[in-house]
């Protein structure tokens, strides 16, 4: 019924992100404060450094209030949603990135822009309470796994290697590397179920 | 050891979510995953584990600098300059109005009625008018609920306003949002799926101010759970730390007089 449609749901993601599709840009802010934390941690394990992981939550959030209107609630979480974009913005800027370096043969110089941290940042409050239970459920659940199931894991989430790929940088046989991804999911599965972000609809 | 010739594509799954499969095995599986709603439900709960994969990365002291969430809304707010129409929009079917059908359910029971059937179907008609009051009332109420809530969202996007959860221990549900309003100092408080209160009683809001806790608002959950009470004034002076929730009589309490039944901490950032 209605009461149970308007009335007696949380104000959740899917709202921002169906307000962002109306054009309401303040959605966009919002979402910032619950999961900029969390871009922003995705996009710099990958890129390694401030600047271009910066770029990336700006890039991905942009995206985001383009895309709003095509974000399927029930099609998974809308951190679920933002977070896979930052990922593979982030690695589109690595895989650039070393194609560049090869050309101008650059040093791996620190590069302008990547002031160390200062100042301090605004996450929401409650949000920034519930990723720090999450990132010590996840990094437990991490530590659950054998060191080579999470190292191949790691690799695929973190470098976008393919599992074949991976074989071939860690000198295993490809069904090995298969069964180790395949069996860590299945055990971070188990042990993260009940702290998945919240669903988009 | 040697690997399977072929790999069943249920085996493929957490590694299609992982993004591990190279893009011609990736769009194999996509055609498999096109027939298997099963696989679909997997693949977006290993999107989840993924996503969750995601914090993992956060390494000690880093963090994105002060400027960026203004970047992010000048960046916003520069693409929705240069596309005024705002972002790309599912196009809207028209609903056809209710009039129309009243006047094709007539002309329908009139054109079948001729004769003898001519007064059942104006009973028939009286029927389905009488149906479609009733829905056209029902549509009224969720779309004044609708219009409440859109209203009271557009409150909670002011900035300024930060979002605190308030929960019940052991229970994910049900659960209350506060949202506070600091340049205002108010707050408003959103619950959802609340137990029922027995006759008389009501939930009633607490503030919990240097260490004590501050008599609030007492609201009454609707047929489905959810209440939401706005401009509730925050007390002044001193610190507050967290909100609570207990069950009291009516007209409110002094000080608690039952057990708290929620809570959560309202940290400063």
């Amino acid at each position: 019924m209605a009461d149970a449609a308007a009335g007696a749901a949380p104000f959740g993601d899917g709202e921002l992100v169906a307000r962002a599709a109306q054009g309401d840009e303040r959605a966009i802010g919002r979402l910032y404060d619950r999961y900029g934390a969390v871009l922003y941690a995705v996009a710099y394990r990958i890129v390694g450094q401030r600047a271009d992981a910066e770029e990336v939550v700006l890039e991905t959030l942009a995206q985001a209030w383009r895309e709003a209107s095509r974000f399927e609630a029930g099609r998974g979480s809308v951190a679920g949603w933002l977070t896979m974009m930052a990922r593979s913005r982030a690695l589109d800027l690595v895989r650039s990135r070393s194609r560049r370096d090869r050309i101008t043969a650059m040093a791996a110089a620190d590069r302008p822009g990547a002031s160390p941290a200062m100042g301090e940042v605004r996450p929401d409050p409650s949000g920034a309470l519930e990723h720090e239970e999450r990132r010590r459920q996840v990094r437990q659940a991490l530590d659950t796994l054998s060191p080579p199931q999470r190292r191949a894991i790691e690799l695929a989430y973190f470098e976008g290697l393919s599992q074949s790929e991976i074989a071939e940088r860690l000198q295993e046989p490809l069904g090995t590397v298969k069964t180790r991804v395949r069996l860590g999911m299945q055990k971070l599965r188990e042990c993260l179920r009940p702290f998945y972000f919240e669903r988009g609809t | 050891m040697t690997g399977p010739a072929a790999d069943s594509p249920q085996d493929l799954t957490a590694a299609y979510a992982l993004g591990a499969l190279p893009p011609e095995e990736a769009r194999r599986f996509e055609a498999f995953l096109a027939t298997s709603a099963e696989a679909r439900r997997e693949v977006e709960e290993y999107r989840e584990v993924a996503a969750l994969l995601a914090l993992a990365g956060a390494e000690p002291g880093s963090e994105a600098g002060p400027t960026l969430r203004d970047r992010v809304l000048a960046r916003v707010a520069d693409e929705k300059r240069r596309s005024p129409a705002g972002p790309v929009r599912p196009v809207a079917t028209p609903r056809q109005s209710s009039a129309v059908w009243v006047a094709l359910a007539a002309s329908l029971l009139l054109a079948l009625g001729l004769g003898a059937g001519l007064a059942s179907a104006r009973g028939r008609l009286a029927a389905v008018e009488a149906e479609l009051a009733g829905r056209q009332a029902a549509l009224a109420r969720s779309q004044q609920q609708l219009a409440e809530r859109q209203a009271t969202l557009d409150a909670i996007l002011e900035p300024g306003v930060q979002m605190f959860q308030l929960t019940s221990s052991g229970d994910p549900e049900p659960g209350i949002q506060l949202f506070w309003d600091r340049q205002r100092q108010l707050a408003i408080v959103h619950g959802y799926r609340l137990k029922p209160v027995p006759a008389g009683k009501a939930y009633q809001l607490w503030f919990i101010r240097d260490g004590a806790p501050v008599p609030s608002v007492t609201f009454k959950p609707g047929a489905a759970g959810g209440a939401t009470v706005e401009a509730i004034p925050v007390p002044e002076g001193g610190a507050i730390s967290a909100a609570a929730v207990t069950v009291e009589p009516e007209a409110g309490s002094a000080q608690p007089t039952s057990p708290i039944v929620m809570v959560g901490p309202l940290k400063r950032s």
